[in-house]
């Protein structure tokens, strides 16, 4: 496999890199290789696409640039940096008259936009490596209930970003089967897990996450797995409020998808960095050994 | 209420297939939402759809906040469109002008100026580059700050940044 772009986004980068972290050791494991870039942000496709399209598309163009000067297709931890850089990528591939005027800013900067690369989200790198995982899986998870969350913007636009079926995904749940976990499905898969509308509407957002939680808890879920590190935040960091403000009782773990593979392939937690995740990640840990 | 002519331009060139002139109101955007679910439908897709197409600039720049700020962009709309509209673009295009009239929720302000003068959404932190230490981690490649300034400010964005 040719060496990739690693994009950890400013998300995992500089505030969760735990998951970084897990990410880098599975990625070794498997013999995905790769290599670091001076990335700025993607920038944020819930954010700052909203602030202004045509900055969201120079940054996310001259990112996808300092990539194709080195010939390398980028790997995405991110949910968000995956569907900007596929969308910035489209948009650009379609509409000339947009690629012109985006090329004339970057070259006042010294760089090109060409269209030559490709941009991955590590689950859908990881879905085609079934029988590595499963041969790598030392530790069965078997008995291990998990309930699965891709998060909107890994399948969705489903023309763009070309990787799972937009409202009944089954990568994630394929690779946590991989690892010999037992997948809970919980009929709330597709939802928005709340994160985007909870920057200007918090309590929207509780709102949304307590009827994913709600759902999750009635199928007797022993942990969430997901692949996004803004619903990462949402679910890990915001459950405890959501137990306050409702007063009702949501205790469950949040686990990164690499975080689960890892834990399956023996790496030690403590390697992981699962301490510093805000749910409790111990009963986990206790229920596989 | 009046049609703005130009506005209903730039709603219309959004799709170069021009699918938004198709859309006949059945609702399956609304009926679909997260967030007109909790919100009993402040926050109503169909609508804004409506009045775009029909270029009624001033009923969706002048109704409550949330009318169009409530979207979460999960683009569950553009995938249950029975007509392919894509809607969630013609919304990016009602938010990139609630943010030039300087009516934009303080977070989406907050960002751009946290990316302007950052090149990142998120800093670095020393103590975050600490534990990526412990974790065995490589210092995060730092980003050309000056070059994305620069490119900002030719685009003349920073001019949509609020003061501190």
């Amino acid at each position: 496999m040719a060496e990739f772009k690693m994009f950890e986004g400013c998300m995992i980068g500089n505030r969760i890199p735990f998951i970084e972290a897990s990410c880098r050791k599975v990625f070794d494991k498997l013999g995905i290789a790769t290599s670091q870039a001076p990335f700025s942000c993607c920038p944020d496709p819930t954010g700052f696409a909203n602030f202004d399209n045509d900055g969201w598309l120079a940054i996310g163009a001259r990112n996808l640039a300092l990539a194709e000067s080195e010939g390398k297709d980028i790997i995405s931890l991110c949910n968000g940096c995956s569907n900007t850089l596929k969308l910035v990528n489209h948009t650009l591939k379609h509409d000339n008259l947009k690629k012109d005027k985006i090329n004339k800013e970057l070259s006042k900067i010294g760089k090109e936009y060409k269209g030559t690369i490709d941009v991955k989200h590590f689950v859908s790198v990881l879905k085609d490596e079934l029988e590595k995982i499963k041969s790598y899986t030392v530790k069965p998870l078997s008995g291990l209930k998990v309930a699965c969350h891709p998060g909107c913007h890994y399948m969705r636009p489903s023309e763009v970003m070309e990787t799972d079926d937009p409202m009944h995904p089954i990568d994630l749940k394929e690779i946590v089967a991989a690892c010999g976990a037992t997948v809970v499905d919980y009929g709330e898969e597709t939802l928005c897990c709340g994160s985007s509308v909870s920057n200007a509407y918090e309590d929207h957002g509780m709102a949304i996450l307590k009827k994913k939680m709600d759902a999750m808890k009635k199928a007797g879920a022993d942990c969430l797995v997901v692949n996004c590190p803004a619903c990462f935040q949402q679910f890990d960091g915001k459950q405890r409020d959501l137990s306050k403000k409702f007063e009702e009782e949501f205790k469950i773990p949040i686990l990164y998808i690499s975080e689960l593979i890892a834990l399956g392939m023996g790496i030690p937690a403590d390697e992981l960095g699962t301490k510093f995740h805000r749910t409790r990640v111990s009963d986990i840990l206790e229920k596989i050994g | 209420m009046a049609t703005d002519f130009e506005f209903r331009k730039q709603v219309l060139d959004m799709h170069m297939s021009g699918v938004i002139k198709y859309c006949y109101q059945c609702n399956r955007c609304t009926d679909n939402c997260p967030v007109a679910e909790v919100t009993d439908n402040a926050y109503n897709p169909r609508q804004n759809i409506l009045n775009a197409l029909l270029g009624f600039k001033d009923a969706i720049f002048s109704a409550e906040k949330i009318a169009i700020w409530g979207c979460t962009v999960c683009d569950t709309c553009d995938e249950v469109c029975p007509q392919s509209i894509e809607l969630t673009e013609i919304f990016k295009l009602l938010k990139n002008h609630s943010v030039a009239n300087g009516d934009a929720p303080d977070f989406y302000y907050l960002q751009a100026k946290t990316i302007f003068e950052n090149a990142k959404a998120v800093p670095s932190q020393p103590a975050i580059e600490r534990r990526r230490e412990q974790l065995g981690l490589p210092t995060v490649a730092a980003p050309d700050i000056n070059e994305l300034t620069t490119l900002l400010k030719n685009m003349g964005i920073d001019k949509k940044l609020k003061g501190e």
